[in-house]
C-alpha cells in the first residue's frame, strides 16, 4: 500500500505553538502545509534528518536547517512510506550500526595507538629531551627529589645522624669514600660535580638523583668485601648520572601521568589499569636503564684501572636474595645476566685496588658513629 | 518484589517511554567498549546514554531531543586538554621551587582546579540545555560561568566549616543562580524551593551521621593524653603500640567505642541514602518554575528504596557470576604466574586477566547501578511531576544559540561531570 499524505504536528522553529499539518508526498519533496492549504515547508527528501524520539514516533528536521523545525509523524504505516523516499532516514538501523562500527574501530586504532606512544615514544622522547634541559633546571629538579628522599630515608627513630661520616671518628672513613669517588670521577670526566652522602639504612643499596647526588646506604658498606666492589656500584650510579636517568625517569613519569591520566583510563574500574600499566611500563623503562648503566660501570672501572669483577661479584652477593617474584615487574634484570654481562668487560689487566687496607678498614667504620 | 519492579503509575503529565532492555543492551555494550578503549568510548556512551532519556521522556505530550553529538564531546575535550596542559605544567614547575611557593604549591593547585571545576560545571550545564530541544525550541542559558565557580566555591568553604550544616543553604542558593539565568527559549526559569525547608527535613539525617563521629572525637580529647601519644610514636621501635598504651592507659576503651561509632555512622549514612536522595529530588524538581508553569513532585521515598531493592538483587547475581567466572579467572592466572619457570608472555597473560577481572567486576556494578537506581531515579523524578500554568508553553519564542562544549570537556577532564 503506497501512501500519498497523512499527518503530522509541526514546530516551526520560531514558536512553541503546536501545528497540526497535511504531510504530502511530492515528487521530489515532503511537503507539510496547513489546513488551509498553506504550505509552511517544503522539504527535499535528500536533505531530511532523522532525529531522536520515542520508539512509536518519527521525528525529522532539515539537514544544516539553522531554524529547529521539526516534523513528527505518528501513523506508523505513513512514517514508512516517507521512511521509503527519505534517503538518510533509515528505521532499522542498517546506517546506525554502520556507523557504530566504524566509530569502534576508529577508537580501538586510536586505544593502540597511545599505548604504542607509550611504550615506545616516551622513552624515546625523554632520551631527546633529557640533554637539552639545562645543568640549572637538573640541579633544582634533583634538589626538589632530594627534599623528598631526605624526609623519606631520615626515621629520626635511632636518635644519630642520619648522614655518615659527619661525626670525628667518621672523617676517615669520609676522606676514604671521597679518594675512591676522586678516581672514578677523574676517568668519568663528568660535565658537573658529584655529590655523596653514606645515609644509615640496613638494606644493602645505593641510588643516584638528578644533578649528580648519589646516595650510598651503609648495608652496602657493610656487605662488601673490598673496596673495589663499592668503587663498583658508584661507578654503576655515576653511570646514572652520565645517563641522565634520573632525569628521564621524571620525564617519563610526567609522560605516561599525562597519557594515563588525561587521555586514558577514565571508566570505573580504569585507577587499577592505569596503574598496572604505568609500573610495568615504568620497569620496562627502567631495567634497560640499569642495563647501561651496568655497561658504563664496567668500562668506568677498567679505564679507572680497577676491578671490573668485583661489580660482578657484590651484585650476585646482594642481588640473590632480594629477587621478587614476578619478571614484568622487576625494575632492575635478573641478577644472573647482568653478572654474566659484567665479566664479559673484565680483561686479565693486572688493577690497582681503590684503596689500601687501612682506608678500607677507616671506610667500613663511616657509620660508626 | 514484583510489586516493587512495577513501573510506577505516572501521576502528572510527564511520561517516561523508555524500555528498560533497550538502556540494557546500551550500557552493557558501552561497558565493553569502555574496558577495550581504555574509557575513549565514554564520549559515544554520553551521547547514547542521553539521547535515549531525552528522546524517552515525554512532558505534556511532546518528547524531549538531545542534539549533542560525540564529536563534539571529543573536541571539547581535547581543546579543555589543551588548555589543562599548560596549568598542569605550570604546577609542575611551581612544585620544583623550594621555596614556599613549592611549599604551597599543592594547596593552590587544589583551590585553582576547584574553582576550575565549578567553572565547567556551569559551563557544561550550558552545553547541555542548548543541546536539548523542546517543541522546536532550545533552552539555553545566560550568566557569568566565573561569577558562578566564585560563589559556589565561597559555599563550599562555608559547607565544609558548618560541617555540612550549611549544605542545603548552598543548593539552595547556587540553584536559584543556575535557574535565573536559565531560558526555555524567551521563557526565563527561576528557583522557589527554600534551603530552610531542605535543612529541617534533612538534619535528622545529618544528626543520625555526625553525631556519632562528633562523640569519637569527643572522647579522644577527652581521655587521651597528647603529650604522652606523641611521645610513644616518636620514638618508635617494635614496642611502639605498648608505649603507647601505658602512657594511655584507657585508649584501648576509647579505640573501641570509636569503631562502634564509626560503624553506627556509616550504617546510618548507608541505610539513609536512598531516603536522601528521594529528598533531595523532591526538594529540587519541586522548586522548579518556568514563566507559569509550576512544578510539584510527588516522589514517595518507598519508591526510590524499591530501585535500590532492584539494585541489590541484581548486584548478587552480578556477584554470583563474578565469583565464578573470577575463580575460574584466578586458577588461570595462578597457573602462568606462579611456578618456578615462567615467561614474561605468561606474566602479562596472567596480570591481564587478573586485571580484567577487576574491571569486569567494577564496570559491572556500575553498570548495574546506572541500569536500576540512575535510571529509576530519572523515571521517578519525571513521572512524579505535577505541572500547572501549562497554558504558557504555547507561545513561547525562540531564544538562545547552542554553545560551545568545550565546558563539558573541562568538567570531564577535571571529572566534576553530571548526566
Amino acid at each position: 500500500m503506497s501512501m500519498e499524505s497523512g499527518k503530522g504536528v509541526f514546530f516551526d522553529g520560531r514558536t512553541s505553538a503546536r501545528h497540526d499539518v497535511a504531510v504530502t508526498l511530492g515528487a521530489t519533496s515532503l511537503v507539510i502545509s496547513d489546513h488551509a492549504g498553506n504550505v509552511l515547508a517544503n522539504w527535499p527528501y535528500d536533505e531530511l534528518e532523522p532525529l531522536t524520539a520515542p520508539d512509536k514516533v518519527l521525528r525529522i528536521g532539515r539537514h544544516g536547517n539553522p531554524v529547529l523545525e521539526r516534523l513528527e509523524i505518528f501513523d506508523p504505516d505513513f512514517a514508512r512510506a516517507v521512511d521509503i523516499q527519505a534517503v538518510h532516514i533509515d528505521r532499522t538501523g542498517t546506517i546506525q550500526r554502520r556507523q557504530r562500527g566504524n566509530v569502534i574501530g576508529w577508537t580501538l586504532a586510536a586505544t593502540v595507538s597511545l599505548l604504542l606512544v607509550a611504550y615506545f615514544g616516551i622513552p624515546a622522547l625523554a632520551e631527546r629531551i633529557a640533554p637539552l634541559l639545562p645543568v640549572a633546571i637538573e640541579r633544582k629538579l634533583g634538589d626538589a627529589v632530594d627534599m623528598q628522599m631526605r624526609a623519606m630515608l631520615d626515621t629520626g627513630k635511632t636518635g644519630a645522624a642520619f648522614e655518615c661520616g659527619k661525626a670525628e671518628g667518621e672523617k676517615a672513613g669520609r676522606a676514604a669514600l671521597d679518594k675512591m669517588i676522586h678516581r672514578l670521577e677523574a676517568a668519568a670526566g663528568l660535565p658537573g660535580p658529584l655529590r655523596s652522602t653514606v645515609v644509615r639504612k640496613e638494606d644493602a643499596n645505593a641510588f643516584a638523583l638528578p644533578g649528580g647526588q648519589i646516595y650510598v646506604f651503609r648495608g652496602l658498606i657493610d656487605k662488601a668485601e673490598n673496596a673495589d666492589e663499592v668503587a663498583g656500584v658508584i661507578a654503576h650510579e655515576i653511570g646514572h648520572v652520565a645517563h641522565l636517568d634520573g632525569t628521564k625517569a621524571v620525564l617519563q613519569a610526567g609522560g605516561l601521568s599525562f597519557l594515563f591520566g588525561m587521555l586514558l583510563g577514565d571508566f570505573v574500574g580504569g585507577g587499577a589499569v592505569v596503574i598496572a600499566a604505568r609500573t610495568v611500563l615504568q620497569s620496562s623503562y627502567t631495567r634497560e636503564a640499569e642495563t647501561d648503566a651496568d655497561t658504563y660501570a664496567a668500562v668506568l672501572m677498567n679505564k679507572a684501572g680497577g676491578n671490573v669483577r668485583a661489580l660482578a661479584t657484590i651484585l650476585a652477593r646482594i642481588g640473590g636474595a632480594t629477587e621478587p617474584g614476578m619478571k614484568i615487574l622487576l625494575d632492575h634484570p635478573e641478577t644472573k645476566a647482568r653478572v654474566a654481562a659484567i665479566e664479559k668487560f673484565a680483561n686479565a689487566k693486572s688493577t690497582t685496588p681503590f684503596l689500601d687496607a687501612k682506608e678500607w678498614a677507616a671506610l667500613k667504620r663511616i657509620c660508626a658513629g | 518484589m514484583s510489586s516493587l519492579e512495577a513501573a510506577p503509575t505516572p501521576v502528572g503529565n510527564v511520561l517516561f517511554l523508555g524500555q528498560r532492555r533497550v538502556y540494557w543492551r546500551l550500557l552493557a555494550r558501552g561497558a565493553l567498549l569502555l574496558m577495550v578503549t581504555l574509557g575513549i568510548y565514554r564520549f559515544w556512551l554520553n551521547t547514547d546514554v542521553r539521547r535515549y532519556l531525552w528522546a524517552n521522556t515525554e512532558v505534556a505530550g511532546e518528547a524531549l531531543e538531545y542534539t549533542g553529538t560525540p564529536l563534539e564531546l571529543l573536541l571539547g575535550f581535547l581543546v579543555a586538554v589543551a588548555i589543562l596542559i599548560p596549568v598542569y605544567v605550570g604546577f609542575f614547575l611551581a612544585a620544583l621551587d623550594l621555596g614556599t611557593v613549592g611549599q604551597m604549591s599543592g594547596v593552590i593547585a587544589f583551590v585553582a582546579l576547584g574553582v576550575l571545576g565549578q567553572y565547567a560545571v556551569f559551563r557544561a550545564r550550558r552545553y547541555r540545555l542548548t543541546r536539548t530541544i523542546y517543541r522546536g525550541l532550545r533552552f539555553h542559558q545566560s550568566g557569568s560561568a566565573w561569577l558562578y565557580a566564585l560563589r559556589a566555591s565561597l559555599w563550599w568553604i562555608l559547607t565544609v566549616l558548618t560541617l555540612g550544616l550549611a549544605y542545603p543553604f548552598q543548593i539552595a542558593s547556587l540553584e536559584r543562580y543556575k535557574m535565573r539565568h536559565t531560558f526555555y527559549g524567551d521563557l526565563a526559569g527561576r528557583f522557589e524551593g527554600s534551603g530552610l525547608r531542605l535543612f529541617l527535613r534533612g538534619l535528622p539525617m545529618w544528626v543520625a551521621v555526625i553525631v556519632p563521629i562528633a562523640l569519637t572525637i569527643g572522647a579522644f580529647v577527652e581521655v587521651v593524653d597528647w603529650q604522652a601519644l606523641a611521645e610513644a610514636a616518636a620514638s618508635g621501635g617494635d614496642d611502639v603500640m605498648s608505649k603507647i598504651e601505658s602512657g594511655n592507659p584507657e585508649i584501648a576503651d576509647v579505640v573501641v567505642f570509636a569503631m562502634l561509632m564509626g560503624g553506627t555512622s556509616v550504617t546510618f549514612a548507608a541505610i539513609l541514602y536512598p531516603a536522601y536522595q528521594a529528598l533531595m529530588l523532591r526538594w529540587w524538581s519541586s522548586g522548579l518554575r518556568f514563566g507559569t508553569v509550576e512544578m510539584t513532585s510527588k516522589l514517595r521515598t518507598v519508591q526510590v528504596y524499591g530501585a535500590y531493592v532492584r539494585f541489590v538483587w541484581y548486584a548478587i547475581l552480578c556477584a554470583i557470576v563474578a565469583a565464578i567466572v573470577g575463580g575460574m579467572g584466578l586458577v588461570a592466572a595462578s597457573y602462568l604466574v606462579g611456578g618456578e619457570q615462567t615467561s614474561v608472555g605468561g606474566e602479562i597473560a596472567g596480570t591481564a586477566i587478573l586485571l580484567g577481572g577487576y574491571v569486569v567486576i567494577a564496570l559491572g556494578f556500575s553498570t548495574v547501578y546506572r541500569a536500576t537506581v540512575m535510571l529509576s531515579l530519572w523515571q521517578l523524578g519525571m513521572e512524579s511531576l505535577q505541572l500547572s500554568g501549562l497554558s504558557a508553553l504555547d507561545a513561547v519564542k525562540a531564544s538562545g544559540r547552542a554553545s560551545s562544549p568545550v565546558g563539558e570537556g573541562l568538567a570531564d577532564a577535571l571529572n566534576t561531570g553530571g548526566y
